[in-house]
């Protein structure tokens, strides 16, 4: 049986606008979110749901209804996501790890720049200090962490969305953690 | 049970965290962090900062109805006005070596159409054709003669009064036999497009056989 998603995608494809927006409606909040907790900027957060929005509407025609609609459309936006978290960053070899600070590369050495909204100053010391160990994140962590903790998506899930094998993923998501863990050692 | 390695311990805390710890190794976990106070004070930071992380990611104090709403509305509005059609572009995606295969035939059939077309001079083509008499566009095997071997001609008139020891293929022209003709072998005129394609085929591989 076709999800829901892969039967308005085919109205949609046909031209029925109507079944396009309630696509929008399913999945804005969460992409919104998601793109907002890895940019941690509320006016590209809005930028790359629009541009992925955008981009499924111009490649419905493309979207293989064996794969779940969730996992191509988080897809596209983590990938929008991961896009401007390079951009933001200058270019050093960031993947070489460095050694003594084990297990992080060079992206954990770069500190980021503050684009905390005025909405999240409410937030208690505890959250900032949280919130500003996963403002700090790698890119490449960054997704993997949010798909895991925000979306809740499983190990296999995370794979699918950024095409990555499940043991990269696995790795991520401990040294994503252990690079948090690090950062609240001594906050806490 | 020999004491475990806290290295392992370390790998074994993560796939506990991560839900994929088999549960006789969760037990030998369990038994070495009581044993190991450096561990369990480590799986109480990772456990703290699992806990931190879920619950922050979790917060939705980010999008206001009003912003959703205003940002719903920039999406609709910022679509193409009309889907780009998909019909046969779509087909084509979705059958690569099909399309592939159809464009690659289309060519050949096309550079093989042009060929047929272009080529307007006669040619005549076999291994004896001392004895032939070639007037304008006339090829004639005069009466008496042997002609041996295969004959090919192209773009003429064939005109056979003696014998032909072999094939006679006429490729668009005509064959005019006397009664008195002998042809040993198989008679062909080929001036449709098609058979001329197959000819040149059969051709160009049967040569390469040889």
């Amino acid at each position: 049986m076709k999800s829901v998603e892969a039967r308005l995608a085919q109205l949609a494809l046909k031209g029925d606008q109507r079944a396009f927006s309630e696509i929008v409606d399913m999945y804005q909040d969460k992409l919104y979110h998601m793109a907002y907790r890895m940019l941690y900027n509320r006016q590209e957060a809005e930028d790359v749901v629009q541009d992925t929005f955008l981009r499924v509407y111009n490649n419905l025609e493309r979207y293989d209804d064996t794969m779940k609609f969730s996992t191509w459309i988080y897809r596209i936006a983590t990938n929008l996501c991961i896009d401007r978290l390079r951009k933001r960053k200058p270019v050093y070899s960031l993947d070489a790890e460095s050694n003594d600070h084990e297990g992080l590369d060079g992206y954990a050495m770069i500190p980021s720049d503050d684009r905390t909204p005025e909405s999240e100053l409410l937030l208690s010391d505890t959250q900032r200090i949280i919130h500003q160990a996963i403002d700090t994140l790698p890119a490449k962590y960054k997704s993997v962490m949010v798909l895991r903790y925000l979306q809740e998506l499983s190990l296999q899930e995370i794979g699918e969305v950024l095409d990555m094998p499940v043991t990269t993923v696995k790795t991520r998501v401990h040294r994503g953690r252990e690079f948090l863990r690090k950062k609240l050692e001594h906050k806490l | 049970m020999a004491a475990m390695n806290c290295n392992i311990a370390l790998v074994w805390m993560h796939d506990y965290l991560d839900d994929e710890l088999p549960h006789d190794d969760v037990l030998q976990l369990k038994t070495h962090l009581l044993a190991c106070p450096a561990c369990r004070e480590r799986f109480e930071q990772l456990e703290r900062t699992e806990a931190l992380t879920h619950k922050l990611m979790d917060a939705r104090i980010v999008a206001g109805a009003d912003q959703s709403l205003q940002l719903k509305k920039r999406i609709m509005s910022g679509l193409p006005l009309k889907r780009r059609k998909a019909g046969w572009t779509r087909w084509i995606r979705k059958h690569p070596a099909v399309t592939v295969a159809a464009v690659f035939t289309l060519v050949m059939f096309s550079s093989f159409l042009a060929m047929w077309q272009q080529d307007t001079d006669l040619t005549v083509r076999g291994t004896d054709l001392a004895q032939l008499v070639i007037e304008g566009d006339t090829v004639t095997v005069p009466e008496g003669a042997l002609v041996k071997g295969d004959l090919t001609i192209e773009n003429g008139k064939a005109n056979v009064l003696g014998d032909v020891d072999g094939n006679v293929t006429v490729i668009e022209g005509s064959l005019y036999q006397a009664s008195t003709a002998h042809i040993s072998g198989k008679v062909k005129t080929i001036d449709q497009a098609l058979d001329w394609f197959w000819y040149k085929v059969t051709h160009s591989i049967s040569s390469l056989a040889y």
